[in-house]
């Protein structure tokens, strides 16, 4: 599904599903990070190249819902998707700490 | 007729039961204390293996993936371990990448850390009134001896 360039990507909200697991929310984070690396016309390798990193093949690993995007490389990960890194990581919260976005942002919008 | 030679991308698209049985049987041990593995793969079609914790969490702690000849071993925040041609080699040290720490272990230590915790505080006050006591009959049992 293509967006519009100033579609707000922030919108998504989780699956109306009872508590979904960790390793269910990490996939739908991977999911979402890989729509928003398409939406950047990026590819896999073209990011990890970007991030510093010598591999693509951690991007993969996020991607496919296995591990995080690390805080560490958060912010340079959403500037290189042309993403408010603030908001990026906010979004990933919901997926990584569900109960601690709810805590600190409640039930608004995502 | 002549046949133009294309290099022949190796092994791709999926583990050969080889690759998957030298990596199983270098982490076996890891597996039988609550691990998974999965498989996936990249956009570009390198297989990836990957480790996963114990529950309930099951993130990544390791993964191997193929990239055309090499296999590269990767922690679960994206740490370069090793790279190699050989797979047997990439095993070993993702076998000894494993974290080892026994989770049964840590269960063990925090509740034996609470039992005391939870002694320390009912004790205590006994013992300081076990004190007081103490200092207030010495002098007079001092006394009477």
């Amino acid at each position: 599904m293509k967006r519009g360039k100033h579609q707000d990507v922030f919108t998504e909200r989780l699956p109306a599903k009872a508590a979904p697991d960790a390793k269910q929310l990490r996939k739908l984070a991977g999911d979402w990070l890989k729509q928003r690396r398409a939406d950047a016309e990026l590819s896999q390798a073209d990011l990890a190249a970007r991030l510093g990193l010598k591999y693509y093949t951690f991007i993969s690993q996020v991607e496919n819902g296995f591990s995080r995007v690390p805080t560490e490389i958060m912010g340079a990960w959403a500037s290189e998707l042309g993403l408010e890194p603030a908001a990026f990581a906010r979004h990933l919260l919901m997926y990584y700490e569900p109960e601690l976005h709810r805590l600190l942002f409640g039930a608004e919008r995502k | 007729m002549s046949v133009v030679a294309f290099e022949r991308k190796l092994n791709s698209g999926e583990w050969s039961e080889r690759e998957l049985g030298t990596i199983l049987a270098a982490l076996d041990k890891a597996l039988a204390r609550g691990r998974e593995w999965e498989t996936g793969a990249t956009e570009a079609g390198d297989v990836q293996f990957y480790l996963l914790g114990p529950l309930p969490d099951q993130a990544c702690e390791l993964c191997v993936s193929r990239v055309g000849r090499s296999y590269i071993l990767e922690d679960g925040t994206g740490r370069l371990l090793f790279e190699h041609r050989n797979l047997d080699l990439v095993a070993l040290h993702a076998k000894a990448a494993v974290p080892s720490t026994s989770w049964v272990m840590v269960r063990a230590i925090t509740l034996w850390c609470a039992i005391r915790s939870t002694l320390h505080e009912k004790a205590e006050p006994w013992l300081v009134e076990g004190e007081e006591l103490f200092v207030q009959f010495v002098p007079q049992l001092a006394a009477f001896a």
